[in-house]
């Protein structure tokens, strides 16, 4: 009887995820935000459903006098149904899974103790309350969400004059060096070549990645020596970036110094559509900034080869 | 981790939720690491919520908050960090006993801090919230 109610609340509350995820991408949808999947995941799909989800669960375990492990283990039970159910339901890769992971069991953890007090309470009123403001604020941020939209910037000095950095900007041979970002290696795609049709302003340029993925470029500001910025015209379909992150833009911008060395500025533009962006952009920041060092860091080692 | 945030964020405190939502991070680790604890506040709760008008919420920073006739006796955020309001003079006697520490931010007030991470902590905390307990009732 334990083990089924306890079952029983992990059920419901993942029941009731999967239906208001599926209600809150299809109003921003309807509410026009388009992106290769319909819709963003807003920002009560990562806080308040997995806090309804925890409040809801505790519900289904109120009579059962569990203590606080049991209630913080079960918790953990529900919020790894709920991760497991995103790869399943929202074939989410497995990179998504981890940036999402400490959000689900924080705030699982957080509404199942939430829930366990109201509930100690019986104040009936006061419970349908909460939940229906947290359900009506979940509505109305369908139809306020915005995609985010950033930029990064990451610059280094190379110790080698502008044109002799040029040449590895535009394109450049494999990169071999082992990943030192810890999603990279864990198996997070990392930049490994670039390849260009022409050496001209409005020429395709293909930035290759370490699973076999291309980003197709096409050069928009072709300036020898100092500026070249490309936009992204089509990113590869898969699971970890689709509706998640769109890649707009990317910039090297080359600054010879006088002295025989380079400021090289690497900057890339992208749109989010994952909340809360507080959240979400601290790891896409971070990550666009390891791809940006990577190829940097590949570059000054090409260009200060032979100086 | 929990004395960084107490230290250098304490304003987002006043964000709805967010509190209880770090205290269910706390209460991850607690879990791993330190799952007696968990234990500890579980019988602290039963001893008090067996005294005559207490009852029991969430606290508006996080933790489990014990009150009796709608007067707060005391809080226990999830690393085993219990806060009681006493008198100041009741304070410094029990700071110069060297048991119990300084509010983690209301220094200068009748609040004070005492982490509980034993069963001998467990009974002291008890203790100090049952003095808070007689003081409010």
């Amino acid at each position: 009887m334990k083990a089924q109610k306890i079952l029983t609340g992990i059920v419901v509350a993942n029941t009731f995820a999967i239906l208001t995820i599926a209600f809150t991408k299809w109003l921003s949808w309807h509410h026009g935000l388009l992106n290769d999947l319909g819709g963003v995941f807003i920002y009560s799909d990562f806080i308040i459903v997995p806090i309804l989800m925890g409040i809801i669960a505790a519900y289904f375990w109120r009579d059962l006098s569990l203590s606080g492990g049991k209630y913080t283990l079960f918790a953990i039970c529900n919020a790894t149904v709920a991760i497991v159910g995103a790869s399943i339901f929202l074939k989410e890769g497995y990179i998504c899974l981890i940036i999402i992971s400490p959000l689900l069991f924080g705030f699982t953890i957080g509404g199942t103790f939430i829930g366990k007090v109201m509930f100690k309470k019986n104040k009936n009123t006061l419970n349908v309350s909460v939940i229906s403001l947290l359900l009506i604020v979940t509505t109305l941020d369908a139809f306020t969400a915005k995609p985010y939209e950033n930029m990064v910037s990451d610059t280094m000095t190379i110790n080698a004059p502008s044109e002799k950095v040029w040449q590895y900007v535009v394109a450049y041979e494999p990169i071999k060096e082992k990943e030192n970002y810890w999603l990279f290696q864990a198996g997070m795609p990392s930049p490994v070549q670039s390849t260009v049709d022409c050496f001209c302003q409005g020429g395709g340029r293909k930035c290759i990645f370490s699973n076999g993925y291309v980003f197709d470029e096409k050069m928009v500001v072709y300036k020898p020596n100092i500026d070249l910025t490309f936009d992204i015209t089509h990113q590869p379909r898969d699971p970890e970036i689709m509706g998640h992150i769109d890649i707009l833009r990317g910039q090297f911008l080359l600054k010879d110094n006088g002295d025989g060395t380079t400021t090289l500025t690497g900057n890339s533009w992208y749109r989010l559509y994952v909340m809360p962006t507080w959240y979400f952009d601290t790891w896409a920041s971070s990550i666009t900034r390891n791809v940006h060092l990577r190829v940097m860091e590949h570059i000054k080692k090409l260009s200060e080869k032979n100086v | 981790m929990f004395e960084f945030t107490v230290k250098y964020l304490n304003v987002l405190k006043n964000i709805p939720f967010l509190p209880h939502i770090f205290d269910g991070f706390v209460k991850l680790h607690t879990f791993i690491f330190r799952r007696e604890i968990l234990h500890f506040i579980d019988e602290i709760e039963k001893a008090v919520l067996s005294w005559s008008g207490t009852s029991l919420k969430t606290h508006r920073y996080g933790g489990l908050e014990f009150d009796v006739n709608n007067k707060e006796i005391g809080h226990i955020h999830s690393n085993g960090l219990m806060d009681v309001l006493l008198k100041k003079e009741i304070k410094a006697q029990l700071i110069r006993e060297g048991r119990i520490q300084d509010h983690h931010t209301f220094a200068n007030s009748g609040w004070i801090s005492f982490y509980i991470k034993t069963e001998a902590d467990k009974n002291y905390a008890l203790e100090l919230l049952e003095y808070s307990y007689i003081l409010k009732n």
